[in-house]
């Protein structure tokens, strides 16, 4: 993206907005440049199709990484947490918390504009942030509708229903846009309900299809729920979407629905086109411990036991890492990444094989992962030179209860977490085995994990520090304390050759970057991809 | 999506009395949803053949008010808070007040005199009967609750902010604890435990802080002891641990595997620190704190540089800084690179049980704590 580089056309482009109108068109996002990301971008909620959250800018290094600073911070001054990843499109950053979009100035982090429209009906636990097609956002609603808002201002052009709130479902999810599909989910874990995927037509609004994960509610002896709730990943050479399913319901009991519950904690690939499943793939066959997997399903393309091959990766909240040959959904490598005891095994497919001892119980059953998982939606990142899979990991215990009074609708029993801590597991992806660790505190941290070419790996702890580690080992190379939990997972961009990075804690969005000056010796040389 | 909405209200205010343009601005929160409100067939009693003090306040309400603070006094949060229960907030002069004067986004209305304002008081005392969307949905095995005033306003706050973690109906969601069996909410008499929490949130349980208004807090107190009622006549379909629930243990076994193969008895005894520990705490607390005693405190003794040595009561701990609680209750912290320093956490014994235990172990220790009365 050419951006107005001579200070005289800057002007003119200044007078020209005041003016009311704008001779410089804006370059919108066609849906090709989605398959090659600049560095002045981050137009999608995982920066890329693949899912890696990895950022190929080298500016701040290992060895420069000291003087980092910041460059600005903005207040929501709400007290919901930013749980968005942020998109930056031109030069300015798109951020979520339910009912809420602001569009801030990426170089300043002054509000340009700022949509709040707030819903009284839907659950409003969190937000993952927005899509961007052409000059056009996306965005949904706790109370289940999506809507197409103009980025330049904010004006809404069209609200659409994606599911029915009065049923119980609600939506926190950043669509997913594929050539001319704008693909959302849906969320609902309180009642038996359907769970899906739709797709809308980003100029009309129009349903183009609709895939469900499990069978329509009321049909004997199977399961409600799978629910869709976090950004799925794309391969245009196959042309398949993948995404993470949800737990089923009822959540606790299965006795409504014995077998397997497909298309429950599963990862699934789809034709983006017409919805159609490729294949699916169970990576918690007959959940009752709450062990959604949506987890970003990751994309690499490497070697794999001296072969080429076409890989998913997914450390799942039931606490296995996944490898997946992503072109017939056949597992390569299954194995426990932390603390799990409630598998007997992995059976010929690569897939846990549930105890039904430690299906919850009236006595109780105490159970590793808690319910939270062993990971949840904060984003992995995958480094590509080092071959590590880096992962925010919460290895804990608690205990799950059920019993026929719980009934067999929607929760259907109750667990507590006991115990639980916060872990930086670097996962060689060829044998599962963690290269290295870094504790992050008592109770476990919120932070996703972000890796750069230059070798940084980027999360947070328990405690609110923001943390800069050396991928190579996991050794702390910078930090800095927040004054809030982190809930979100960091993205990088430049802008003007100063590479940001970018983390919120609390309601607050922090922009890091080396400090501005004439003195540039130690920059290295900016290599974009 | 506005215009919808907008005539909603109107159509709803033009049933009510001849419709007479608001005097001021409009600032409603519209929903960004297609004019969807919620059904509820009570709305405001139109004006009969002959008035009452009700039906003239219920007029003046949806008059003035409802615009705003919506057709049953419900709000429209977080923009416009809802009036139910606002007389336990406010006197009835300082609402004259406020609706004289106006106050932020609330434009004044001077207008509302004598025997309106009277009816008008009169009806904001009232109460209301509102099935709000905590029960909607709930699926066909569930009976919707009727709440009144207060608790259905506490309702659609509890449904927005806590139903996520603690259930659609208090008793248990995704991480958080049922609140129809909270000791806490169970023994807070008057609410201000229960809005202490709120307020403060429960860092250690991952709760966060949430700033409410006090009427927002008192609405959200009187939802909470409304689904403590109906989960205490529920029958059925009821989440959560009973302490019959937790009997299933053997009292020989457990005490075997206290002296034994748990460790335990290298840190408690029955007769000492656990004496009576089952007529502190019982059922799932009990279990609960077996597993692991969160408030458990650790110490620690930090080395300066010069050799000096300072104990105290482990307060913060992060990979950068320790900080302590010295004998004298000072808080003191030193950055980790500078000083040496030996954390003592011997509730770290039970973290290394979680991997040992088998359930059976975990039943039975929790038959012979029963014992320790």
């Amino acid at each position: 993206m050419k951006l107005v580089h001579s200070p005289g056309l800057a002007a003119i482009a200044v007078l020209a907005l005041l003016a009311g109108s704008c001779p410089l068109v804006a370059q919108y996002l066609e849906p090709a440049q989605l398959l090659h990301p600049s560095p002045e971008s981050w137009p999608l909620y995982h920066g890329d199709y693949s899912g890696m959250r990895h950022s190929h800018l080298t500016q701040i290094t290992p060895q420069n990484v000291g003087r980092l600073g910041m460059a600005w911070a903005f207040q929501t001054n709400q007290s919901a947490e930013i749980k968005s990843s942020p998109l930056l499109v031109d030069g300015i950053l798109y951020f979520t918390v339910p009912d809420n979009i602001w569009a801030v100035d990426a170089r300043s982090g002054h509000v340009i504009w700022h949509y709040n429209h707030p819903t009284t009906e839907g659950l409003h636990i969190g937000h993952r942030g927005v899509a961007i097609y052409k000059g056009w956002l996306y965005f949904v609603t706790p109370d289940a509708h999506l809507i197409s808002l103009n980025a330049k201002d904010g004006s809404v052009r069209w609200t659409k229903e994606i599911a029915d709130v009065t049923k119980g479902y609600w939506t926190t999810l950043a669509p997913l846009i594929v050539k001319n599909h704008v693909i959302v989910g849906v969320s609902g874990d309180f009642d038996n309900l359907t769970g899906y995927l739709r797709s809308y037509d980003p100029e009309t609004g129009e349903t183009q299809w609709q895939w469900n994960s499990t069978p329509p509610v009321g049909t004997p002896n199977s399961t409600t729920g799978g629910m869709t709730w976090m950004t799925g990943t794309y391969d245009p050479e196959l042309n398949l979407i993948f995404w993470g399913t949800g737990n089923p319901t009822p959540v606790l009991s299965g006795a409504t629905r014995p077998g397997d519950d497909h298309w429950t904690c599963s990862i699934v690939a789809l034709n983006p086109d017409s919805g159609q499943l490729a294949w699916g793939y169970q990576v918690s066959p007959h959940d009752t411990h709450d062990w959604d997997a949506v987890e970003t399903p990751v994309l690499v393309d490497a070697d794999f036991h001296g072969q080429p091959r076409k890989m998913l990766m997914q450390t799942s909240r039931n606490g296995y890492f996944f490898v997946l040959d992503r072109t017939n959904g056949k597992s390569l490598l299954t194995t426990p990444y932390g603390p799990t005891n409630w598998a007997l095994g992995i059976d010929k497919d690569g897939k846990p094989i549930p105890n039904p001892d430690k299906e919850p119980k009236p006595d109780g059953r105490l159970i590793a992962p808690d319910e939270g998982g062993l990971t949840n939606y904060r984003s992995p990142s995958f480094d590509s030179k080092t071959g590590l899979f880096i992962v925010d990991a919460h290895p804990s215990w608690s205990i799950y209860f059920a019993k026929p009074a719980d009934g067999e609708y929607g929760w259907a029993g109750a667990d507590y977490g006991v115990w639980g801590k916060g872990v930086i597991d670097a996962i060689d992806y060829q044998t599962g085995k963690i290269r290295w660790s870094h504790e992050v505190g008592r109770g476990g941290s919120g932070a996703g994990v972000l890796t750069t070419d230059s070798g940084l790996t980027i999360t947070g702890d328990a405690e609110g520090n923001v943390l800069i580690l050396a991928t190579s080992d996991g050794k702390t190379l910078w930090h800095a304390g927040t004054g809030a939990s982190i809930q979100s997972s960091p993205i990088a961009y430049e802008l003007d050759g100063r590479e940001y990075l970018m983390t919120s804690s609390g309601g607050v969005l922090f922009a890091w970057a080396l400090p501005q000056g004439p003195s540039v010796a130690d920059r290295s040389e900016i290599h974009t991809h | 999506m506005k215009s919808f909405r907008y005539l909603a209200i109107l159509a709803t205010a033009t049933g009510l009395v001849a419709f007479q343009a608001a005097k001021s601005p409009v600032h409603a929160a519209f929903s960004a949803s297609p004019g969807r409100m919620n059904a509820s067939s009570q709305v405001a009693q139109p004006a009969a053949a002959n008035p009452t003090a009700d039906n003239i306040g219920a007029a003046s309400y949806a008059k003035h008010c409802a615009i705003c603070h919506g057709d049953h006094r419900e709000g429209i949060l977080p923009a416009f808070p809802p009036l139910v229960g606002i007389k336990h907030q406010m006197t009835d002069q300082q609402i004259t007040t406020l609706i004289h004067s106006g106050k932020g986004r609330m434009p004044g209305l001077p207008g509302v005199q004598n025997e309106e304002l009277a009816a008008l008081l009169q009806y904001l005392a009232s109460s209301t009967e509102i099935t709000p969307a905590v029960t909607a949905g709930a699926g066909a095995n569930r009976k919707g609750i009727q709440l009144t005033g207060e608790a259905a306003a506490g309702g659609a706050l509890f449904l927005q902010n806590c139903a996520f973690c603690h259930g659609r109906d208090a008793m248990g969601g995704e991480t958080g604890p049922d609140l129809t069996q909270s000791k806490l909410v169970l023994e807070d008499k008057d609410g201000s435990q229960i809005s202490g929490v709120v307020r403060e949130g429960r860092i250690e349980k991952k709760m966060p802080a949430f700033q409410f208004s006090s009427p927002e807090l008192v609405s959200l107190v009187a939802f909470i002891r409304a689904r403590v009622t109906a989960a205490a006549s529920m029958k059925g379909g009821r989440r959560g641990v009973a302490v019959s629930d937790l009997q299933t243990g053997n009292v020989e076994a457990g005490k075997k595997y206290f002296n034994g193969a748990g460790g335990c008895a290298k840190c408690h005894s029955p007769t000492g620190d656990l004496a009576g520990v089952a007529r502190r705490h019982e059922g799932l607390q009990l279990e609960e704190r077996m597993l692991y005693p969160r408030d458990a405190k650790s110490t620690v003794v930090v080395t300066l540089p010069s050799g000096e040595k300072i104990a105290g009561t482990l307060a913060y701990q992060d990979e950068f800084t320790v900080g302590l609680r010295d004998k004298d209750g000072s808080y003191r912290s030193w950055p980790t690179e500078r000083v040496k320093y030996k954390v003592d956490s011997p509730v770290d014994a039970h973290v290394e049980q979680f991997p040992k235990y088998t359930d059976d172990d975990i039943h039975n220790l929790m038959a012979y704590l029963q014992t320790l009365r």
